[in-house]
């Protein structure tokens, strides 16, 4: 592949938000004052399932002080964001389905205030019973947790796909292995708190800002929730601190606060506490799985066979399109010919999973990465060989129709474990210390949305003046993870110049021009896409004005460092800026849009719409552990990645997209777990009691890049953000297996589990004696 | 969350705190640095009607050191202030440790370590070091001073033996003789930010000849309603030879003397099997650092 030459693209700018946000400058929802603001709170039931008989706010309303308060019969409208099967309110209304669960709002002058009203506030309870596993809620005579629910047992929704014939390709395998595996109820744990503030201008027009990523979704659900038309609502993202999907569906806080200030009369901000956050939750879906992996005799895997069920929680979210996802994520990175799904999601009296940092491929990927290492190692291979050889190759198409147009993940395969020196230690160190290797791979983006509509998934508009400058206003939203800057740094490179230069107005639905929003990695290549497409239109406008000045053909023209110049004679150019003032002088303002629809692929299936995505990411990892076998301590020591995400376009932002994301795993593999009672209470809903990982905890990081590019992409970019989390817990589990010789199936792998496990090692091993 | 409403100030001597703290009872509370009080208060555990802020009272600042009466450090100093200094790291590098596990570094700033104390969490990171070393209290009223040893402080969870009035004032940790050594060891789930599942402190002292067990005292927080000493064990293990039987009787010792509860940070059955290896590990830290004094020397 020929050497790409780039000024801005693959150079690590400085983020025009990290100074800001050091500083303490960059603002947040809850930095946000208006005069006369409000401060909303929410009262929350102490029942986890239950009818709601009758609410008195009578006492609170009298409060001096209080200027609003609001129920469930206020807000009768349900909403989801699937919009087909929506099961949610604002405030619930008639039944009360998880502990905590909002059953009345106040606003008020202060928080105080607000906080005591809801003391006053009386709520009678007819209590349901209460389930809090799967188990519970599918058993024979189980309450229905929504009356409406068309499937019996509580099941939100089913899914099964059948690819070729699995049951012959078992019976014709060399080796069969099947295993159960269970993972955890965890949640994102990011920083900001959701908070959204809400302002009605007289003339009726709502203004939102919030911590979100999703403006648009947000912008339709306020819609509907409220009856009010889109073009009288205005959605405005502030700074969001983390959101890795837990902001990635509208919050009840955002649809409560607007409610409020419109009851109200003033704008009402409603910030939530830690506790709230947790309540809230769209955490990672706890499954349950049998999955059962063939191979044959060279260890090329023949069939997988998938069984889960999905502890859903209270409300749809995103289960539906998640239940999916885990179906699409069983045919990658490895060619597998044969498959079975088989799923359920189940509602139970929980706060609600939905979209959480690599959502539907964490689970099965930590299944499937586990039994292939369990397999090479039964067939005496190491791990790498028989991944290697199942690894798909540059360009492929799954037998469930996913089309990969870009792949290198066999050589992010070979760059790990020889970075690592995995194939020398893999079965070679000592006791209590292992190395285990896991791959992975995630969507670049989505083929369709959510509801049918034809129209691009993302728009962006740019503007060249003399006065203002270069303006790119895109509706991507930047939730932390910079896409600001990469847009940013595309147009740099388009324009050739400065990234300092280019101001970018995103996230916000009345300023920019439509895009989904952040989620399913889809901004780089979405939102690049229209960026670029916008700016090679600007440039189309330009050259033939420089070519008129220079007296050369346009197409022979590029712009670059500051000049727009031609492409064969050196020194015939023309300074970009004293283009742009011609063209304005001639023809006015300098203004171009450009536009992204991913590829529509679909298939003949129940759910064949959902796993397609323009082009996936894939990764490679190897983690080094020391287990502590006195105390059951594990330790992670080192781990090295190496990635294909095209090409990088700010290094430093994708190391700290794929640190981050090992950190993420590594604290749902030894950790993190949300711990709930037997009533459905949360037991440990502070980040004081939930456990995410300290930079004590961090291991050293080895973070490459494999050489790729992806010649269909914005600057041959693909996914960084959740690819890289798919390996980190097999990885984990792997080396753990490595280290002590046991097979852990269930997360996470606390102290406590080390030790009941090498006892029960001990006591078989000592048996066979 | 917000509390009830409340009083504060911030008295300018000692004279004054403890004549504020003396007339208004039960109603006042001690506010040092708060990071363990405010929390009470704003998750309506406490309702106090007074806050006294002593957290920039000269006379409770400062750590000191004198050969014979050891280490002085005064209720006013900040964790981190204990974790940082060079007295303390000198002469108490058990609890500069310890000091250094407690809470966020942002908590530690804020918090002292009288505060940690009276507290009386049988979690709480400093007990167990202090225990080991035979900590004796400065406790203060109107009244005058008395002296009380660590090991009588700790009475039930979260009560401590101040009587209306008395106030933590300082701690004296005796000097350690050149045989002597104190060690901690502790396990959290992960390594930073940790209310600890177990933890525990270890002095051990050496006779002349460098092989038998002079004096012992075992440590252990979270194993109990508050944090306290091994009696039987370090009586046991007094006058044996320092060998793997030693180690093995300390750790079986000290199991036997646990009596932890399942909670939502381990189970019994996990610390009972924990403070064993960790008073084994603390035993052969203190061992460690009395062979590389006794090589120096």
């Amino acid at each position: 592949m020929a050497k790409r030459e780039f000024d801005v693209i693959g150079s690590t700018v400085t983020r025009k938000d990290a100074p800001k946000k050091v500083k303490g400058e960059h603002e947040f929802a809850d930095d946000l004052q208006f005069p006369m603001m409000l401060h909303g709170r929410i009262k929350r039931s102490d029942i986890a399932h239950s009818r709601i008989l009758s609410i008195d706010t009578s006492k609170a309303q009298a409060l001096p002080g209080v200027k609003a308060v609001l129920i469930g019969s206020e807000t009768p409208i349900k909403y989801g964001i699937v919009p087909q099967m929506p099961t949610e309110y604002a405030i619930a209304h008639e039944k009360v389905r998880f502990h905590g669960e909002p059953v009345a709002a106040v606003a008020a002058v202060d928080p105080e205030t607000a906080e005591r009203a809801l003391d006053l506030i009386e709520v009678v309870y007819e209590p349901l019973p209460v389930y809090t596993t799967p188990e519970e809620a599918m058993a024979e005579g189980a309450v229905k947790i929504h009356e409406d629910n068309k499937f019996p047992g509580n099941i939100a929704y089913e899914a099964d796909q059948d690819f070729g014939d699995v049951e012959k390709a078992f019976a014709d395998s060399h080796y069969v292995l099947e295993k159960t595996f269970k993972t955890s109820y965890v949640n994102h744990a990011f920083m900001e708190p959701h908070c959204a503030v809400s302002k009605f201008d007289t003339n009726g027009e709502l203004f939102i800002w919030s911590t979100t990523q999703v403006p648009h979704y947000l912008h339709r659900h306020l819609s509907k929730v409220l009856q009010m038309e889109m073009d009288r609502i205005h959605v405005k993202v502030t700074g969001v601190g983390g959101a890795f999907g837990g902001k990635g569906e509208v919050s009840n806080n955002e649809l409560i606060s607007a409610l409020l200030a419109r009851k109200a009369g003033r704008p009402v901000k409603v910030l939530y506490s830690r506790r709230e956050v947790f309540l809230q939750h769209r955490g990672r879906h706890p499954i349950q799985m049998r999955v059962k992996v063939g191979v044959d005799k060279e260890g090329m895997i023949t069939a997988i066979d998938y069984d889960g069920t999905m502890d859903g929680g209270s409300y749809g979210g995103w289960g539906l399109v998640i239940l999916f996802y885990t179906a699409a994520m069983l045919h990658l990175p490895y060619d597998v010919k044969n498959v079975r799904f088989r799923a359920r999601r189940i509602f139970t009296n929980k706060p609600t999973c939905g979209a959480m940092r690599g959502l539907g491929g964490v689970q099965p990927r930590f299944a499937l990465e586990s039994l292939l290492d369990q397999i090479a190692i039964d067939l005496g291979m190491n791990p790498y060989d028989l991944k290697k050889k199942n690894a798909i190759g540059l360009k492929h198409e799954t037998v469930s129709g996913q089309v990969v147009r870009h792949c290198e993940f066999r050589k992010c395969l070979d760059q790990a474990t020889e970075l690592s020196g995995y194939r020398e230690k893999h079965g070679k160190l000592p006791f209590g210390k292992g190395i285990g290797l896991a791959g992975g791979y995630y969507i670049s983006g989505t083929a369709y949305t959510l509801y049918m509509a034809y129209k691009p998934h993302s728009s962006a508009l740019i503007r060249v003046d003399t006065e203002g400058g270069v303006t790119v206003y895109c509706g991507a939203t930047d939730i932390g993870q910079g896409s600001d800057t990469v847009l940013g740094m595309m147009a740099a490179e388009k324009f050739g110049l400065p990234f300092e230069t280019i101001h970018v107005v995103s996230g916000d639905t009345s300023l920019a021009p439509f895009d989904l929003g952040s989620f399913a990695s889809r901004v780089t290549v979405a939102a690049g896409s229209a960026v670029c497409k916008a700016a090679d239109n600007i440039i189309d406008k330009l050259l033939p004005v420089a070519a008129v000045q220079l007296g050369v053909r346009a197409e022979q023209l590029e712009a670059k460092r500051g000049m727009i110049r031609s492409v064969f004679e050196p020194g015939k150019e023309i300074a970009f800026w004293d283009v742009v003032s011609k063209y304005i002088d001639a023809h006015g303002p300098l203004t171009a849009t450009g536009d992204y629809t991913p590829p529509r692929r679909t298939g003949k299936f129940k759910g064949a719409n959902i796993g397609h995505s323009p082009t996936y990411g894939f990764s490679a990892q190897v983690t080094e552990v020391d287990v502590d076998l006195e105390t059951g301590e594990v330790r992670v020591l080192r781990v090295t990645e190496a990635g294909d995400c095209g090409q990088p376009i700010n290094p430093v932002s994708v190391e700290g997209q794929v640190e981050g994301s090992i950190m993420m795993g590594l604290g749902q593999a030894l950790y993190e777990e949300v711990k709930v009672g037997r009533d459905g209470r949360l037991m440990n809903p502070s980040l004081h009691d939930y456990k995410i990982p300290t930079m004590a905890d961090l291991p050293e990081l080895n973070t490459t890049f494999v050489e790729s590019y992806d010649p269909d992409s914005p600057y041959g970019a693909k996914e960084a953000g959740e690819g890289p989390i798919q390996p980190v817990i097999p990885a984990i589990f792997n080396a753990v297996y490595d280290a002590i010789g046991v097979r852990f199936t269930e997360m996470p792998i606390t102290p406590e589990r080390v030790l009941r496990a090498l006892d029960e090692k001990k006591r078989q091993e000592g048996g066979t004696c | 969350m917000h509390g009830q409403s409340f009083a504060y100030q911030r008295p300018g001597s000692l004279r004054e705190f403890e004549a504020l703290y003396a007339s208004h009872g039960d109603n006042a509370k001690i506010l040092a640095g708060g990071t363990d009080l405010l929390v009470l208060i704003k998750e309506r555990l406490l309702a106090p009607r007074l806050l006294l802020d002593i957290s920039d009272l000269p006379e409770l600042k400062g750590i000191a050191y004198d050969p014979a009466a050891g280490l002085t450090i005064g209720a006013g100093v900040k964790v981190a202030e204990i974790e940082r200094s060079a007295l303390v790291k000198e002469h108490a590098p058990a609890l500069a440790f310890a000091a250094s596990n407690l809470g966020s570094n942002q908590v530690r700033w804020m918090a002292t370590m009288a505060g940690n104390v009276c507290h009386a969490s049988p979690a709480a990171e400093t007990p167990p070091v202090l225990l080991a070393h035979g900590c004796e209290l400065l406790i203060g009223s109107q009244a005058g001073e008395r002296r009380l040893p660590i090991a009588e402080f700790f009475l039930a969870y979260r009560k401590t033996a101040l009587k209306p009035g008395e106030y933590l004032k300082g701690f004296r940790l005796p000097p350690l003789a050149a045989d002597a050594a104190v060690a901690y060891r502790l396990r959290g789930l992960r390594r930073a930010m940790e209310i600890d599942m177990i933890n525990l402190g270890v002095y051990l002292r050496l006779e002349a000849d460098g092989a038998t067990a002079a004096e012992v005292r075992l440590a252990m927080g979270s194993v109990g309603p508050i944090s306290y000493r091994a009696a039987a064990t370090e009586e046991k293990l007094k006058g044996m030879t320092v060998d793997e039987a030693f180690l093995a009787a300390a750790a079986a010792g000290v199991a036997a003397e646990a009596a932890p509860i399942d909670d939502v940070r381990a189970s019994a059955d996990y610390r009972n099997r924990v403070v064993g290896v960790l008073a084994r590990r603390g035993l052969t830290h203190c061992l460690e650092q009395i062979g590389s004094r006794r090589n120096k020397a």
